[in-house]
């Protein structure tokens, strides 16, 4: 993971950390706060009738914790897990769950006014996961609610 | 309430220690008042009305600390109303005992208000009636010259007559049959004076003796107690003034009332530890348990590259380490055992008042209360035997007319007992009313169109089957004891969910008995573990009858069931890799986990069966990973989860499958 962006920690209240990671080609971003930490995955129990979202359950620092395969939580196909397979592990008031992603190399700061609300336009999601867009230079990259993505548990899905 | 902002995270940081003290309190309050209830009318035991006064005493303090005005309050009044009794210018009568009562009651709403955050209840009414409790004591008695002095003070200074002794009391167990314990010498000692201090020693030979520190002006009964193994003196000068410096700092009251509980519960140190603490101790034994399993896994592929000697050396020390590691294990969970006591201790209270606005007269005997079990267990009993508790005094116990008419005495009997059986602790809540009414309660069933077999004997089973049926209920009204009705099948939930078992036993006109089955502990399980496809499941052994091989061509299947013959009978199979959708491979033979028993008998199909272990189990708490037929996880060296079933929620939804069947055909 490459640091980018150094920016003055306090002097700029309005420029947070980020965690970038990606699915299925796109960039997403979870405010770092938020994650505990990152690990590689080998292998994931699956839970028998859990959501099907839900890849399994693995043991992260000697606790149980669920997994979300969030190419499943995006509707997209599932892939194999691969060595840049990475599991986010997210607190989320005092739960403790892991998000699957293809890859995840980047930490960076924001600046707040660099991220826009999403558009009206954009439609047809299995949550209010969706914090706003952010345009980073060329990229762009999806801000993403940690509370939304955990919480929410889209009916069609369930 | 009002506090500035600064103080209010600085008694945040107190709260947890606060409500832990306060629990204690409120348990020795409960205890004391009950003491105290049964002796109303008569001579008070001055033990109880002591301990009371001490225990309100503290409460007031602690809930000055956290700035709990409305518990100070009503605490300072109870105080102000026990210290009048204390002294001998109040007389507690039925009917202000239940100003006490009351108090007491509205001070456990307090505590559990801030608890939970939620508003605080008005105090107003209660303190008010206290308060007058409180001062009709004081003004009736009361010479004149001392009205005016703060009746907040502590209690009364002794007469100038008074002299400090040192009581030294050696037990043996001669003087324990004759009923002379450390309790009964205070107790006495309390008689004759006020004591101020208790001290254990060990004797060099490895005895107890007990010190005690009275203030008395008359010793002379002292002499008539010298058989029962006391000595006594003048207290000497130097002790004396470091007793009364202390007290004036107020801490020996705290001091002594800490001790004399120790003394009567015999150990000499305890260290209160957030249950967290354990659960991360029983984690990093876990752990190291894994560590070790993994070191053996090592040593036996290195075993043909290293010299035999010491190889041998190697694998002695990693059995060692198993065994160091077991018995830590073992230490660490008997530190979450706590005594079901807990449970009990707030039965007299409930019973008192269920038996009082249902008219009904119920003596609760209470045995066994120091068996220990897990914590965990313990908070989680509480609500299913209070239930069990109130449905015997509701349903169970006859009114006194009835009893009499039936040729019982007047007062019902509700027996609550435990004991430790092996691994298992077994809760017993027996009563001796009218039993369970048979024909009424297969009448009920069938109104409810629930399966009630046709010669009308109701085995035990299939009556607990029906009890606990959801919405069944014998009273066509819906009372506020016992409720609608939904009752037993949470209860019956809980228990399974625990991995127990509850039965019920009952004979019409000899009373009804409900027993409870529980394993010591949730941390720790024998498993069986289990292949199903690719998958890996534990099996806790305390819910496996035995495992038996199946052979498929004797599977008589029928539409989406499966029997297999078994002892005589069938007993219904459910395929794992069905129930979990797990692609398997067809076999001609595998294996089946018999579990339950009667009724709730399951053959659970599996592809294979590893062998047994023991496991260090972690629930899972997760909304995204709970589902039912699954209790825990746990893991077997590799890092990798293994899923630990539960066993009752699979019969559960097995039985619920078997009433749909049924009650399509019927």
């Amino acid at each position: 993971m490459s640091e980018t962006s150094v920016a003055a920690p306090e002097a700029a209240a309005a420029v947070q950390s980020y965690i970038l990671f990606g699915v299925a080609g796109t960039t997403y971003a979870i405010r770092s706060q938020q994650v505990l930490h990152i690990e590689m995955i080998d292998h994931v129990t699956p839970v028998p009738n859990a959501p099907v979202f839900v890849e399994g359950v693995v043991f992260s620092r000697g606790q149980v914790v669920p997994v979300i395969n969030l190419r499943a939580r995006f509707g997209f196909e599932r892939a194999a897990i691969t060595l840049r397979s990475r599991l986010l592990v997210v607190q989320q008031e005092g739960r403790r769950v892991g998000l699957l992603a293809d890859e995840s190399r980047e930490f960076i700061r924001i600046s707040e006014t660099a991220i826009r609300p999403p558009q009206e336009a954009i439609g047809g999601l299995s949550g209010n996961y969706l914090e706003g867009v952010a345009t980073l230079g060329e990229r762009i990259v999806l801000v993403l609610s940690v509370r939304e993505l955990v919480e929410t548990v889209p009916n069609a899905l369930s | 309430m009002s506090t500035s902002g600064q103080d209010r995270p600085f008694a945040d940081g107190f709260m947890d220690d606060y409500f832990a003290e306060a629990d204690e309190h409120m348990v020795a309050v409960r205890r004391s008042l009950m003491a105290l209830e049964s002796a109303l009318g008569s001579t008070l035991p001055s033990a109880a009305l002591e301990d009371l006064f001490r225990s309100f005493h503290s409460l007031k303090g602690i809930s000055a600390m956290v700035e709990l005005r409305e518990a100070e309050l009503l605490a300072h009044h109870m105080e102000s109303c026990l210290r009048a009794v204390r002294q001998g210018t109040l007389t507690l009568t039925t009917a202000n005992f239940e100003v006490l009562v009351d108090g007491v009651r509205m001070l456990e709403h307090v505590i559990a208000s801030r608890r939970t955050s939620t508003p605080q209840p008005l105090v107003d009414e209660v303190v008010e009636k206290l308060d007058a409790l409180g001062r009709s004591g004081v003004e009736a008695h009361r010479p004149a010259a001392l009205t005016a002095t703060d009746a907040s003070n502590e209690p009364s200074q002794p007469g100038a007559r008074a002299r400090l002794l040192r009581v030294t009391f050696v037990p043996s167990p001669q003087l324990v049959e004759r009923g002379v314990k450390v309790d009964t010498v205070r107790a006495r000692l309390m008689q004759i004076g006020e004591v101020r201090n208790v001290t254990p020693t060990v004797l060099p030979g490895g005895g107890i003796s007990f010190e005690f520190v009275v203030e008395t002006s008359d010793a002379s009964p002292l002499a008539q107690w010298k058989d029962d193994g006391l000595t006594y003196g003048p207290l000497d000068a130097a002790a004396a003034v470091e007793l009364r410096g202390a007290e004036e700092a107020d801490a020996a009251t705290s001091q002594e009332r800490r001790l004399t509980e120790l003394t009567l519960t015999g150990s000499s140190n305890v260290v209160r530890v957030d249950l967290a603490r354990l659960d991360e101790l029983m984690r990093l034994v876990g752990e190291m348990v894994v560590t070790r399993s993994r070191l053996e896994d090592t040593l036996r592929r290195v075993e043909a590259h290293v010299p035999f000697q010491e190889w041998r050396a190697l694998q002695d020390h990693s059995a060692r380490l198993e065994r160091n590691l077991r018995d830590l294990r073992e230490g660490v969970m008997r530190v979450r055992l706590v005594p079901v006591g807990e449970i009990f201790r707030r039965m007299p209270f409930v019973v008192r008042d269920l038996a009082r606005d249902n008219g009904k007269r119920v003596k609760l005997e209470l045995t066994g209360h120091s068996t220990e079990i897990d914590k965990f267990l313990v908070e989680r009993m509480m609500d299913p035997v209070l239930h069990i508790v109130r449905n015997a005094i509701s349903h169970g116990i006859e009114t006194p007319e009835q009893r009499i008419a039936a040729g019982k005495p007047a007062d019902g009997i509700i027996r609550l007992g435990a004991a430790t059986a092996g691994e298992t602790v077994i809760i017993e809540i027996a009563d001796d009313g009218r039993g369970i009414d048979i024909a009424s309660v297969a009448q009920r069933a069938r109104t409810l169109g629930l399966v009630v077999p046709d010669d009308g004997g109701l085995e035990s089973r299939a009556l607990l089957d029906i009890i606990c049926a959801s919405g069944f209920s014998t009273r066509d009204h819906a009372d506020r004891v016992s409720g609608r009705g939904v009752g037993m099948a949470v209860v019956r939930d809980t228990v399974e969910g625990l991995g127990g078992i509850l039965a019920v036993e009952s004979k019409p006109g000899h009373g009804t008995t409900f027993r409870l089955t529980l394993p010591l502990t949730l941390a720790i399980t024998d498993a069986i573990i289990s292949h199903v496809g690719d998958q890996i499941f534990a099996v806790p052994q305390t819910a496996v009858r035995e495992v038996v091989e199946v052979d498929e061509n004797l599977l008589h299947a029928f539409e989406r069931n499966e029997l297999m013959p078994y002892r005589g009978g069938t007993l219904p199979m459910v395929r794992l890799s069905e129930m979990f959708s797990i692609s398997a491979v067809k076999r001609p033979r595998y294996h089946a986990i018999v579990v339950g028993t009667g009724q709730t008998a399951l053959g659970l199909i599996v592809d294979r069966i590893a062998g047994q272990r023991e496991v260090v189990v972690k629930t899972i708490t997760d909304p995204l990973i709970r589902v039912d037929g699954v209790s825990g996880a746990t893991e077997l060296g590799d890092g990798r989860v293994v899923l630990i079933l539960d066993v009752a929620a699979l019969s559960r939804a097995r039985r619920q499958h078997a009433r749909v069947i049924t009650g399509v055909s019927a």
